[in-house]
C-alpha cells in the first residue's frame, strides 16, 4: 500500500513539475550524422524500425512517402533533408519516430539512430534567442548532458513548414 | 421540466409528422373527399400538437391546435376542403417547419406567433369553410372563442371519477394510513387524469410522483409504480397519499405538471371493503417505520431511480412506438444509432479486411517456400473471406438510407413553384426507395433541389408556348433513381425546351468566357459544360427561383466532392436530362492493382472501361500527343511512368504496352502501366494533413503485406 502511495506521489510531482518553468524535460536523443538532436518526449507516440516507405510523387524531396503503422497511413519525412544535411543511408540502426501533435494527426520522422532518453533541467538548456540563423530556425535550444551538446528540435516549427508545402 | 433528453425524439418525429402532413395534404388536394386522408391528417396534426405541448413549445402547439380544429370540422362533415384552404394549410406547414428548424438550432421555437395564419384558420372555422378576407378588428376575439370551444369539444364527455376509491389496500398499507390518522396527518386519495394528447405519459406520471414526494409520502398507487413507469396505464392513475399539506396545495402541485388534465383529490377514509383481506399480517411484527420504508421503496423508489434514467436510449425510444402507432399502422422495429458508432464499426471492418488480405498473401508466399500448405488453412481463409465480405456488406447496408427522406419534400416544392412561376407542371418520381450511404444522402438534397428548380424555371416552357409547340399544356418533370452496379444514378428529366446551345454559345462569347474562334470548334457537349462554370446563367430574367448564376457550379462541385459525376443529355426542343452518378460507398472500393516501375498503384474499377494490349507501332502522334486508335475512337495516351516521375529507361524497349482505358464522363484516356496484378478490395485511407498530395492521388490503401499503395484518381489525370 505504502509503495503505491509513494509511486502515486512521485507521479503527481512529476506531472506537476513538468510545466513549471524550472522543471525538467525529457528528450529522446537521436543521431543525425555527427550531431545529436533531442526531441521533446511529449510529442513522441512511437518509435519503429525502418519499414517499407511508399513514395508519393510530386512532393518535396524531404517527404519520403507514407508508411503503415498499425493500419494507419502516416506520412514520413527525412529529418536530415529537412535540416539541410546530406541524405541518410538506411542502416540497421535507422528508426522512424512517430510524432503526434494534435488531433491524432501523426507524422513519421526518419533518423539515423535513437540513442537514449535524457532528462534535462531547465538550467542545463541554453535557449536560442529570436535571431536564429538558417540552420538554427528549427531549434529551440541547446542542452548539455554529460559533457555532450544536444540540439533541441522545435518540433512545431519543423512540422509547420511541412504543412505549407 | 427538463425535456432536453426528449429533444431528439421530438425533432425526428415532428419532421416525420410534418412530412406525413405534407404528403397527405397534397393527396387531399387531389381527392378532397377522401376520408382516410382527412383522418390521417387529423391524427398527424393531433400528435404534433401533443408533442409540441409536452416539450413546452406553446406557439407551435397553438398553431397545430387550430389546424386540428379545422380538420376536426372537416372530418365531422361540417364543411368541405377547398383549394384556398389547402394553400393556408401549406403555409401553416411552412410555419411549423420554421418552428422545428428553430428548435433544432437553438432549442427555442422562436417568437413568430403566426397570428395571421391562426386568424385564417379561425375564419375558416367561423365561416364554415368559406375563405373570406379576415376581419382584423375581430380576429383576436375570435381566436379566444374558438380555442375555448374546441378545448371543450376536444374533451371526451366521460365523467371524471374519483377512481382512487377503487384502490384496495393491504394490511401494511392500512397500518400506515392508521398511523397517519393517529398522528393527525392528512391522508388523501388522488386520481390524476392525463391529457389525451399526451405523448410521454410515463414521464408526466413521474413528474407527478416527484411533485407529490415533496409534500408527503405515497402509500400506494394504482396501477403499480412499475406499470406506470412502463406506461401500462390509460389516461388515469390513482394514488393514496399522506401529507401535512392541504388538498389545494396538492392539487396545485400536480397541476403544475403540464398536460395534466384534471386532478381529483379528497380525504381518504378507511372502509372495510377497501382492504385486501388475503394478505395477512405476516409483516405486522415490523415497526411502522420499517414498513413505511418498504412501502416507499415499493412505490416511489422503484419508480424514481429508473425514471430518472429515462435519458437512456431504451426508455426514450420505448416511448416512440406508442406515439408512432397512431400515425402508421405498420411500425418498423428500428433502433436509432449514432452515425459515429457506425463509422467506428466500418473502420473495424476495414481493419478486418486488411488483416484478411495479409493472411492471404502470407499463405501465398509460404506456398512458394514450402510445398503444399495445409489445405485446412486455405479452407479457413476462404471462409474468413466470405464472412468479411458479408460483414462488410451488412455494415454498409446499415449505413444506407433510402433517398426518400430527401426527395419526399420535392412534390410540395414543385407545387409551389408551379404557382409561383405560373406554369402548370407535374413531378413524377420513381425509385424513392433507392438507398445510398447516409453521408451522401445528407448532402444530395441541395443539388437535386437546384436541378429541379432549374428544370421548372428554365427547362419547362410557359403553358402558351407548350400548347403552341403541340406539347401537353402541363409540363412534366421526372426524378428517377436507380442502382446501376456499384453506382446509384439519379436522373432529373423534363419535357421542356431543352438547352439552347446557340444561346449558351453566344452568351459565353458575350461574357468573354470563350473567344468566337473557340466557339466554332467547340462541340455541343463542351458548350453545355460551360453551364457548370461559376457565375454562368442564361436566364434572361433573374427570378428568385433560379438564375442567380450560383448553382450549377455548386451542384457540380458538391457532386464531385462525393466522388460522383454529373452528365447532361440534351434534345433541343424536347427537353434535357441531368444525370447524377454516385458511388454506393466511399470507404471501400473494388480496385485494379497495377505495377508502374517497382511501385504498386490502385485504380478504381468503376472508372476502367477495358484493358488493351497495344503494340509499340500502334501508338501514333497527333499534335505532338500520343494517341491510340481503338475500335474507331482516338484515345490519348498517358504514360504513368511520366506523370508519376518514375525513370523510363527500359520501358522504351518494350514491344507491347498494357494500356488501361479509363473514362470520365464521355472522355477517355489510356493509361500505360508495366504490369497488372489483379482485382482487389481496397480500403481507402486518408494520408493525413501533413502532406499535400497531388490531385492525381486520391488516397492510400494498405495491402495484404502491410505495404502502402497509392490510389490513382483517373479523373484528375484525364
Amino acid at each position: 500500500m505504502d509503495e503505491i502511495k509513494v509511486m502515486d506521489e512521485q507521479k503527481r510531482s512529476m506531472s506537476l513539475n513538468r510545466p513549471v518553468e524550472h522543471g525538467s524535460t525529457q528528450f529522446i536523443v537521436t543521431q543525425l550524422g555527427g550531431e545529436q538532436y533531442g526531441i521533446d518526449i511529449k510529442y513522441i507516440s512511437n518509435i519503429i524500425r525502418m519499414s517499407k516507405i511508399t513514395r508519393v510523387p510530386k512532393v518535396s524531396d524531404y517527404i519520403k512517402g507514407v508508411i503503415n503503422v498499425r493500419g494507419v497511413v502516416i506520412p514520413t519525412i527525412s529529418l536530415r533533408l529537412k535540416l539541410g544535411l546530406p541524405e541518410e543511408e538506411i542502416t540497421k540502426k535507422t528508426r522512424i519516430i512517430i510524432l503526434t501533435l494534435e488531433q491524432h494527426e501523426s507524422i513519421g520522422v526518419l533518423v539515423d539512430e535513437v540513442k537514449e532518453v535524457v532528462t534535462l533541467e531547465e538550467n542545463h538548456i541554453e535557449r536560442i534567442g529570436y535571431e536564429k540563423d538558417d540552420k538554427e530556425r528549427f531549434l529551440s535550444g541547446v542542452g548539455k548532458s554529460d559533457g555532450k551538446l544536444i540540439s533541441l528540435l522545435d518540433i512545431t516549427s519543423v512540422l509547420a513548414e511541412v504543412v505549407d508545402v | 421540466m427538463d425535456t432536453s433528453q426528449y429533444l431528439d425524439i421530438f425533432l425526428d418525429e415532428s419532421k416525420e409528422h410534418l412530412q406525413n402532413l405534407s404528403d397527405q395534404i397534397m393527396e387531399l388536394e387531389q381527392n378532397p373527399e377522401n376520408m382516410d386522408t382527412i383522418n390521417e391528417i387529423f391524427r398527424a396534426a393531433h400528435s404534433l400538437k401533443g408533442m409540441a405541448g409536452t416539450m413546452g413549445y406553446k406557439r407551435m402547439q397553438t398553431l397545430t391546435h387550430d389546424m386540428e380544429n379545422v380538420f376536426s370540422e372537416v372530418r365531422n362533415g361540417t364543411f368541405k376542403v377547398q383549394s384556398g384552404m389547402i394553400d393556408i394549410l401549406f403555409r401553416c406547414l411552412d410555419a411549423l417547419e420554421e418552428y422545428v428548424d428553430n428548435i433544432q438550432q437553438t432549442t427555442e421555437e422562436g417568437t413568430n406567433d403566426n397570428q395571421d395564419l391562426i386568424d385564417f384558420l379561425n375564419n375558416i372555422l367561423k365561416n364554415n369553410g368559406e375563405i373570406k378576407p379576415k376581419d382584423t378588428s375581430r380576429a383576436p376575439v375570435n381566436k379566444e372563442d374558438s380555442v375555448d370551444s374546441s378545448t371543450s369539444s376536444d374533451n371526451t364527455p366521460s365523467e371524471k371519477q374519483e377512481r382512487w376509491q377503487e384502490i384496495r389496500i393491504t394490511d401494511t398499507e392500512k397500518m400506515l394510513v392508521e398511523k397517519a390518522f393517529s398522528e393527525e396527518i392528512n391522508v388523501y386519495g388522488l386520481t390524476v387524469y392525463v391529457e389525451e394528447a399526451c405523448v410521454l405519459k410515463a414521464a408526466r406520471a413521474f413528474l407527478v410522483f416527484k411533485a407529490l414526494e415533496k409534500l408527503g409520502e405515497i402509500i400506494v398507487s394504482d396501477p403499480a409504480a412499475q406499470d406506470i413507469e412502463d406506461e401500462k396505464f390509460d389516461l388515469t392513475f390513482s394514488i393514496i397519499f399522506v401529507s401535512r399539506s392541504d388538498s389545494n396545495e396538492i392539487r396545485a402541485a400536480v397541476k403544475s405538471v403540464s398536460e395534466i388534465e384534471e386532478v381529483l383529490c379528497s380525504e381518504y377514509k378507511l372502509s372495510e371493503e377497501m382492504i385486501k383481506t388475503e394478505v395477512k399480517s405476516a409483516i405486522e411484527t415490523k415497526t411502522i417505520d420499517e414498513v413505511k420504508a418498504t412501502v416507499q421503496s415499493d412505490s416511489t423508489a422503484a419508480l424514481t431511480p429508473k425514471m430518472t434514467a429515462t435519458s437512456t436510449p431504451a426508455t426514450a425510444s420505448a416511448t416512440k412506438p406508442a406515439s408512432k402507432a397512431n400515425a402508421k399502422p405498420v411500425v418498423n422495429r428500428t433502433v436509432r444509432v449514432d452515425i459515429e458508432k457506425l463509422d467506428n464499426l466500418m473502420n473495424l471492418v476495414s481493419e478486418l479486411i486488411i488483416a484478411k488480405n495479409s493472411l492471404i498473401s502470407a499463405t501465398a508466399s509460404e506456398e512458394k517456400g514450402v510445398n503444399g500448405v495445409n489445405n485446412a488453412i486455405h479452407e479457413q481463409i476462404e471462409y474468413l473471406e466470405s464472412v468479411t465480405t458479408n460483414l462488410h456488406e451488412s455494415v454498409m447496408k446499415v449505413r444506407m438510407v433510402p433517398i426518400e427522406s430527401v426527395v419526399a419534400k420535392f412534390p410540395r416544392m414543385i407545387r409551389d413553384l408551379s404557382k409561383k412561376l405560373n406554369k402548370k407542371m407535374e413531378l413524377y418520381m420513381t425509385g424513392e426507395d433507392t438507398e445510398l450511404d447516409r453521408t451522401v444522402v445528407d448532402e444530395i438534397g441541395d443539388p437535386l433541389m437546384h436541378m429541379l428548380r432549374n428544370s421548372a424555371d428554365h427547362g419547362l416552357e410557359t403553358n402558351e408556348v407548350r400548347v403552341a409547340n403541340g406539347k401537353p399544356e402541363v409540363g412534366s418533370i421526372f426524378l428517377d433513381a436507380y442502382q446501376d452496379g456499384n453506382n446509384v444514378v439519379i436522373e432529373v428529366r423534363d419535357d421542356g425546351g431543352g438547352i439552347n446551345v446557340d444561346a449558351v454559345r453566344s452568351k459565353a462569347i458575350e461574357r468573354g468566357t470563350i473567344t468566337p474562334e473557340q466557339a466554332v470548334t467547340m462541340t455541343e457537349k463542351e458548350i453545355i459544360d460551360l453551364l457548370f462554370l461559376p457565375s454562368f446563367s442564361t436566364a434572361k430574367q433573374v427570378s428568385d427561383v433560379s438564375g442567380r448564376g450560383v448553382g450549377l457550379d455548386v451542384v457540380k462541385s458538391k457532386i464531385e466532392s462525393l466522388s460522383g459525376e454529373v452528365e447532361v443529355k440534351n434534345q433541343y426542343g424536347e427537353g434535357s436530362s441531368w444525370i447524377i452518378r454516385l458511388p454506393l460507398t466511399l470507404a471501400i472500393i473494388q480496385a485494379l492493382m497495377v505495377v508502374v516501375g517497382d511501385e504498386k498503384y490502385a485504380i478504381a474499377l468503376g472508372s476502367i472501361q477495358t484493358i488493351e494490349d497495344v503494340p509499340q507501332e500502334d501508338i501514333k502522334l497527333v499534335q505532338a500527343k500520343e494517341v491510340i486508335h481503338i475500335r474507331g475512337t482516338v484515345i490519348p495516351i498517358i504514360r504513368l511512368r511520366k506523370v508519376l516521375d518514375i525513370p523510363t529507361e527500359e520501358a522504351a524497349q518494350k514491344k507491347n504496352f498494357t494500356v488501361i482505358i479509363v473514362k470520365k464522363g464521355d472522355k477517355q484516356a489510356g493509361l500505360v502501366v508495366d504490369e497488372l496484378i489483379g482485382q482487389q478490395e481496397v480500403v481507402i485511407k486518408s494520408m493525413g494533413k501533413y502532406i499535400k498530395v497531388p490531385k492525381m492521388i486520391s488516397g492510400a490503401t494498405i495491402l495484404g503485406d502491410g505495404e502502402v499503395a497509392l490510389i490513382l484518381d483517373t479523373n484528375a489525370l484525364i
